[in-house]
């Protein structure tokens, strides 16, 4: 039986004037192809419309009126459409709100992959015109963060906003004002690195293209900018991505792992360029999970691990108030003596080097606690040559942090 | 504008170093207006092209497969006529013109199909992107300017191999005769239907040997209805007269060159080919992201699919045949093509196109099917662009 047959549609058939029987189908498939794409684009729009609504309903928390240290709501901003978060201390401890405002301001992100919870309700405030440092390690959600705040990958929830603009609701503006290297930077190998920047000149739009030279000069890349990027090293991979980024003059640059491939000078050059540019006045965000460059590099630093922001805040501060003074004791039988502060009582955590002793004084321990060691050693019959305290690094900082974390979870 | 500078904290003022080397900082708040709007910007168009062009071994296959074939076949032609031209006859004629255009089309839309679906695919493969996105620029925008850059280059390839296979065949051919054989039965050359039918009623013996006793030189046209031809009353042809016209077309093209008007058609014709075939391949392409997959979902499109739905008429699922793109440009040839016009067996090449036994269909159904095609994929393809994570 004809399908039009049963459906009853004989109606519908188109007979043409030459006599060929069009049948109902033909028809009946073009409105279906028709209504489809409708209810595709319908789906589309009220999507859209429900992260517009989701986004304009996100109001920053008033502050508080009466607390200290607090900064004073900046008039009529709580109004405004799009108002740079006026909240000074939250619940997590997040800093206060500098004099030129956040470069990147994000209030509980959460982005899922299935059922792996990549960003885990973060809070993280960038201010303007400094190094930040994005801190955590491998697997720990740092580019998916990046990813998310450039729009990317869509978040499951929260608001972000860069350089005071919100993201996504208003990206494109925003991104006109940022540049980014997102993971490894990578490009079209069969073009030169200057006809990579072209298109991406062209994509920027606004004169980005007569920046092509001097964000090459600014690289170092000038001499190399006619070569096929197949022919470039990771390195120079990596300074034609920082070009890429330059393209824009952006005021925030977010570079993800930037300092991934390069030898010691490479490293040094970009620790230098990115010094640079946060001197003109730019904000770099930089993402890494190479402590010793981040401590050299950045004014501040936030630590990521299983995708929550542990701690914030500028290094030194981070670094004086962790809270660890650490021993470095040089004395006639380390093993003896490691085993005698163990059973003291008096220490966090006792190492034992060739020759020196390193020893970790708990949190909040006084110059106090640094005699009692020498003395208890004296008393356990080891002679004690040197005792020297030694300053936190990030690194020592970080180790502590995470590993707290993960005793607590 | 004026809301982007009053919201925002204006930024440092510093920024020197760039922009002294590139040139007076732009003015910030016209930047947004043109990053929103989904007009490609012609900077974009020709870096896009570039990026195509570029492609060294995809232009050598392409330049190879639509100008190469027929300067090759041509100049072998010229070159022996030239040699020997007792043995060897003009480089040009209707049936060499009929011969180059089949591949001419095929490999046209193939090429179109793969530099289509290379445009969609090679910014996600190359991590480029990633970096487009983050400029900001809308990525309708990104998606659109993908079409004038990649039609730049297909398009002219093709205009130009089929300018070298119309001036061969106009100025280097065989003259052309006066008068069109129809089953051994001449009847003068370049009639029109008016004129034909003029010229049937003059001569209705004539006219019954070659039109209705012998039949159309290449049979009925697939799927039409039969027509009744052994009286010859000037009723019957008065009905008739568009499909005997049709066989007379069909009998010219083999053996006539083309007329100009003619060779204009065509050439839209193949361009609207090559056009639906880039368009396609686009679409196909930005949806999957893979562009080996893509490339080979297109050829089996066109050299399996189609001349298998068209090589039969399956009754239930005719007008399932009839939505296949390659189906419905084919019904769309104009008149000068071997199997043009009424239809009609012309050469046959990958089993399938020009030999269709599918029955006609209304034009407005053909334009809808390609229409479709076109846009559906491009939406298809502009909303997977638009949604995809980079």
């Amino acid at each position: 039986m004809n399908v039009s047959c049963a459906l009853g549609l004989h109606c519908l058939a188109v007979t043409r004037p030459g006599g060929s029987n069009i049948g109902p189908g033909l028809p009946l498939l073009v409105v279906l192809l028709i209504a489809g794409a409708g209810y595709g684009l319908t789906r589309l729009s009220r999507r859209r419309r429900e992260r517009r609504v989701a986004d304009s309903t996100w109001r920053p928390e008033p502050p508080e009126p009466s607390s200290a240290g607090a900064v004073a709501p900046s008039g009529d901003r709580a109004g405004s459409p799009d108002p740079v978060t006026p909240r000074a201390v939250s619940a997590a401890g997040l800093p206060d709100e500098p004099a030129g405002g956040w470069a990147v301001e994000i209030h509980g992100l959460t982005k899922r992959f299935g059922p792996n919870l990549a960003v885990d309700n973060v809070e993280l405030l960038v201010p303007r015109g400094s190094a930040f440092g994005y801190l955590g390690p491998n697997g720990a959600g740092k580019t998916t963060l990046i990813r998310t705040l450039l729009g990317l990958t869509r978040a499951d929830a929260g608001t972000m906003s860069l350089l005071g603009i919100r993201v996504p609701s208003e990206r494109s503006r925003a991104l006109a004002r940022v540049g980014a290297i997102v993971d490894e930077p990578r490009f079209h190998h069969h073009l030169t690195g200057r006809e990579n920047l072209r298109l991406l000149g062209a994509a920027r739009g606004g004169g980005a293209d007569g920046r092509i030279p001097g964000s090459l000069a600014r690289v170092g890349l000038t001499e190399r900018a006619d070569d096929k990027v197949a022919s470039y090293s990771m390195g120079m991979r990596q300074r034609l991505g920082v070009a890429a980024c330059l393209l824009g003059d952006p005021e925030l640059l977010i570079l993800d792992e930037p300092m991934n491939g390069l030898d010691p000078a490479g490293m040094h050059e970009m620790r230098a360029m990115i010094r640079s540019l946060v001197d003109e006045g730019r904000t770099v965000m930089l993402s890494s999970h190479l402590l010793d460059e981040v401590e050299r590099t950045c004014d501040a630093v936030a630590i990521v691990d299983h995708g929550r922001v542990i701690r914030q805040g500028p290094i030194d501060e981070l670094v004086r108030t962790a809270g660890a003074r650490i021993v470095r004791l040089d004395c006639s039988d380390p093993a003896a003596a490691g085993r005698l502060l163990e059973r003291s009582g008096i220490t966090a955590g006792v190492t034992l080097g060739e020759p020196m002793l390193t020893v970790t004084l708990p949190s909040g321990a006084s110059r106090e606690s640094v005699a009692e060691v020498n003395r208890r050693l004296v008393e356990g019959g080891i002679s004690v040559y040197g005792l020297q305290e030694v300053h936190a690094t990030l690194e020592d900082w970080f180790l502590s942090v995470t590993s707290r974390l993960g005793e607590q979870s | 504008m004026t809301e982007d500078t009053s919201t925002v904290p204006a930024g440092p003022a510093t920024h020197s170093a760039v922009t002294a080397a590139g040139g007076a900082r732009p003015d910030r708040a016209a930047v947004p207006g043109r990053y929103r709007s989904w007009i490609p910007s012609w900077g974009l168009i020709t870096t896009k092209h570039l990026e195509l062009r570029k492609r060294r071994g995809l232009m050598v296959v392409a330049v190879l497969l639509t100008v190469g074939l027929p300067v090759l076949v041509l100049g072998i032609r010229l070159l022996f006529h030239v040699a020997d031209p007792k043995s060897y006859g003009p480089a040009g004629s209707p049936s060499v013109f009929q011969f180059l255009f089949q591949p001419m089309a095929e490999f046209g839309f193939i090429i179109a199909a793969t530099l289509g679906a290379t445009a969609g695919t090679t910014d996600l493969t190359d991590g480029m992107f990633r970096h487009l996105v983050i400029t900001g620029r809308s990525r309708l925008a990104l998606y659109l300017a993908r079409i004038p850059a990649g039609l730049s280059i297909v398009l002219p390839l093709v205009a130009v191999a089929f300018a070298i296979v119309c001036l061969v065949t106009s100025f280097a051919g065989t003259p052309q005769p006066a008068s069109v054989g129809v089953n051994g039965i001449s009847v003068p050359a370049h009639l029109s239907q008016a004129q034909l039918k003029s010229w049937i009623l003059q001569h209705p013996r004539q006219y019954d040997q070659a039109f209705v006793n012998g039949g159309p030189p290449f049979g009925p046209a697939p799927g039409a209805l039969p027509v009744s031809r052994s009286a010859s009353p000037r009723p019957v042809i008065d009905r008739d007269i568009a499909t005997i016209y049709g066989d007379y077309v069909s009998s010219e093209a083999g053996q006539l060159n083309p007329p100009v008007n003619e060779m204009v058609k065509i050439g839209l014709w193949l361009a609207l080919d090559i056009g639906t075939g880039f368009l396609v391949g686009l679409g196909i392409g930005s949806l999957i992201g893979q562009r080996t997959v893509s490339i080979v979902l297109m050829i089996v499109l066109q050299i399996i699919v189609t001349p298998l739905l068209a090589g039969h008429v399956i009754p239930y699922f005719l007008d399932g045949q009839r939505l296949v793109v390659g189906i419905a440009l084919d019904q769309l040839r104009p008149a000068g093509l071997a199997g043009g016009g009424a239809g009609g067996p012309g050469h046959v090449l990958f089993g399938g196109r020009g030999v269709l036994n599918i029955p006609p269909m209304p034009t407005w159904a053909m334009i809808t099917v390609i229409v479709g095609w076109i846009v559906g994929w491009s939406v298809i393809g502009a909303w997977r662009m638009a949604t995809r994570d980079a």
